[in-house]
């Protein structure tokens, strides 16, 4: 039974169909790449790779590679034709030409398998990205309900994640206890990343074993999932009392997030919002701390892919328009700290925004006892 | 995206166990007229590059390149900060950050003036990284090297058979965390969750059939709510990149409860190797009253971590009898569903 958001999902999809002449809408997912899968489809995959094509009067099949996934599918998306396909790329190949299909729009491109494209038969793929794109970035009302709820919930796990902080543990328990916690409140995916220690530490990985320890600061970013919509957190603790020259550098993320922050409404674009955070770092001297060398983004989209367009950078000059949700996060290196993060999520709203976190956007610290 | 632990311990993957990998992988790709393979990850088909290399990628894509001589080298679109990260859970190559990593990589190739390029799994590579390939490197023949990386990864390691006993172990351990009294598949699922990721694991996916009487079929933790009188909880849980399942069923009634104990005890009894599965699990079953419908075991091939290998849903088995694997069935048991899965090591 297909859920109210997808229905809408749908709905819109078919429209955007009719609009760029697609009479298929080949998607492709896996559990790194999950949103055109779960917009098509409304399943969350989770192990192996799977192929939807999606026609114009909504019907959809679903070809996955993993049976046991197949047979979740079927409960999870019983509104598609959930097929298992170990050999998925030749069964996609076969369905596709056997319906007679010849120009079939496929999303994302970059996951475009080489065996449908080196098929050697006369079906063309074209980019979906007109069809599917524009809809993944700015959200509905049901799907900014599930943002919401993530980033609710977003927010009280950094608390569970704070109070897990003390000297001694590993930083892979920590996640532990965060991820618990996401499990038992039905949240079945989660981002996250982590750094742990001083001066020397130059970004955030997965956990490598690091035992906290006074003086450390913890760096995370949290992003829970609700029926596969994300809301990112990102927050900086130092393990005891943070020095002085933590709270000093801190307080330049502080400024440069709220300035990005209040950038943020219908019409601005990307690059203006990165504009306001990366004058902050400037206007201290520390302008070449916003360059590729020390920071990826200065924040990103978020919905049903964690680190969707539009990314906040001073050359992406896509408009922002009511609907999108994004995460404005200043995070960088500072030479006299090391790694800082810091970010709320917002709804981009007509004449400003929604903020959708609640937290302090304070340097925390955890007791050390 | 992988959130669990993910390092490189010397002791448990010695860059000797790696370098007698790429030296099997290079003799048979000179057996088969390669003058190199490329193998493509992320973190749905990790398990080649992380078989050759060690390394495992938490988010994002790359490929690695094997030569037929020389270093081999990682080209991901992982950022270069990350790339420092990546340096300390690969312990042997090059590793190149680029958001183009088919380039970074055709590139190599053309410098070294090798022709033949090997690819496994081909028809799930992303076309645009073959493309890209190709494009730096437009002299190569790119063919599919499924079979000539399949013929090595075959023979398994000490290294691999420990790393998979570990996985079993904390996967066993953390089933023992369940609260057989629970009510919701949450209250289920999270203690599991939760020990498993403090003793280490690289990845842990959970699952559950919420109740065995109405159906088989596993759900998450987002759809999956009360849990009737029988249930069943999967576990997927990785290691190192050593991959196992264990699932268990569980009666709330005492005498059902019992029946299936004892059906796990004779399912404990089936061993490697496995030259006739569905009659050795059927011989290990005889001394209970399940009656088995369905069997699937699963081992790793080329960039999957587990894929069925034989079993009631495969045409053809491609089972090495005496590796690893991972072996699930479904049983009648006095009318009552039970599913089971367990590793063989």
């Amino acid at each position: 039974m297909a859920s109210a958001t997808h229905k809408a999902r749908l709905a819109a999809l078919s429209e955007a169909m009719r609009r760029e002449n697609a009479d298929v809408l080949l998607v492709i997912g896996n559990n790194w790449h999950a949103d055109y899968l779960r917009y098509a489809t409304d399943f969350g995959i989770q192990e192996g790779q799977g192929i939807a094509l999606v026609r114009l009067d909504g019907a959809t099949t679903l070809l996955l590679d993993d049976p046991a996934e197949c047979e979740r599918a079927r409960t999870e998306a019983s509104h598609c034709d959930v097929q298992y396909a170990p050999q998925l790329v030749k069964e996609a190949r076969t369905q596709i030409v056997r319906a007679g299909n010849r120009n079939v729009a496929a999303s994302p491109m970059h996951l475009l398998p080489y065996g449908l494209v080196n098929a050697g038969n006369d079906v063309r793929y074209v980019d979906g990205a007109p069809v599917i794109e524009k809809l993944l970035m700015t959200k509905m009302e049901v799907e900014l309900d599930c943002i919401r709820r993530a980033s609710k919930l977003a927010d009280e796990g950094y608390i569970i994640f704070r109070d897990a902080a003390r000297p001694g543990r590993k930083d892979y328990e920590l996640i532990a206890e965060i991820e618990t916690f996401f499990r038992a409140h039905g949240i079945a995916e989660n981002f996250m990343i982590i750094g742990v220690g001083g001066q020397e530490v130059r970004g955030m990985a997965p956990p490598t074993g690091k035992t906290l320890k006074q003086g450390d600061l913890v760096t995370t970013e949290l992003s829970p999932c609700i029926d596969g919509y994300y809301a990112q957190v990102c927050r900086t603790l130092a393990v005891g009392q943070a020095s002085e020259t933590q709270i000093k550098a801190f307080s330049v993320y502080q400024e440069a997030m709220a300035a990005g922050i209040a950038t943020v409404r219908a019409g601005v674009t990307a690059a203006d919002v990165a504009r306001a955070e990366n004058d902050v770092f400037r206007k201290y001297g520390l302008g070449q701390y916003t360059t590729s060398e020390y920071t990826r983004v200065r924040g990103h989209g978020m919905g049903l892919f964690l680190d969707q367009k539009p990314q906040i950078l001073e050359d992406v000059d896509i408009p922002l328009v009511p609907g999108m949700t994004m995460i404005v996060h200043p995070n960088t290196y500072h030479p006299d700290a090391g790694y800082m993060v810091l970010g709320d999520a917002l709804v981009v709203g007509e004449s400003g925004h929604e903020l959708l976190c609640s937290l302090p956007r304070d340097l925390f610290s955890v007791p050390v006892q | 995206m992988r959130r669990g632990l993910l390092t490189w311990d010397e002791n448990e993957l010695p860059v000797s166990v790696l370098e007698a990998r790429v030296a099997k992988l290079r003799a048979a790709m000179a057996r088969d007229g390669l003058d190199g393979l490329v193998a493509y990850t992320n973190i749905a088909k990790p398990a080649a590059v992380s078989w050759i290399s060690g390394f495992t990628p938490y988010w994002s894509e790359g490929l690695l390149y094997v030569p037929r001589e020389g270093d081999i080298a990682f080209a991901t679109a992982l950022s270069k900060r990350v790339a420092e990260w990546i340096s300390t859970v690969m312990p042997k190559g090059e590793i190149i950050p680029t958001p183009q990593p088919g380039i970074a990589i055709g590139k190599k190739i053309a410098a070294s003036g090798a022709r033949r390029i090997g690819m496994p799994d081909i028809e799930d590579v992303p076309a645009r990284q073959a493309k890209d390939l190709v494009a730096a490197a437009p002299d190569i023949t790119l063919v599919d090297a499924t079979e000539t990386f399949n013929s090595v990864r075959a023979g398994i390691d000490d290294a691999e058979r420990a790393l998979v006993r570990r996985a079993a172990e904390i996967a066993a351990a953390a089933m023992q965390q369940l609260d057989p009294a629970a009510r919701t598949a949450q209250d289920l699922i999270a203690p599991c969750e939760g020990f498993a990721r403090s003793a280490a694991a690289e990845e842990i996916f959970l699952s559950c059939v919420p109740d065995l009487r109405k159906d088989a079929r596993f759900q998450r933790t987002d759809t999956a709510g009360a849990l009737g009188e029988t249930f069943a909880l999967r576990i997927s849980l990785a290691y190192k990149a050593g991959w196992v399942r264990v699932t268990k069923s569980f009666a709330r009634e005492a005498k059902l409860a019992e029946k299936f104990a004892a059906a796990e005890r004779s399912f404990s009894a089936l061993a490697l190797p496995l030259c006739d599965p569905a009659a050795q699990i059927a011989a290990a079953l005889k001394g209970s009253c399940a009656k088995m419908k369905t069997w699937t075991i699963e081992q790793p091939r080329g960039s999957c971590p587990l894929v069925p290998v034989a079993g009631s849903i495969v045409s053809e088995s491609s089972l090495q009898a005496a590796a690893p694997c991972t072996v699930t069935i479904e049983c009648d048991l006095a009318g009552a569903r039970w599913i089971a899965a367990r590793p063989l090591l």
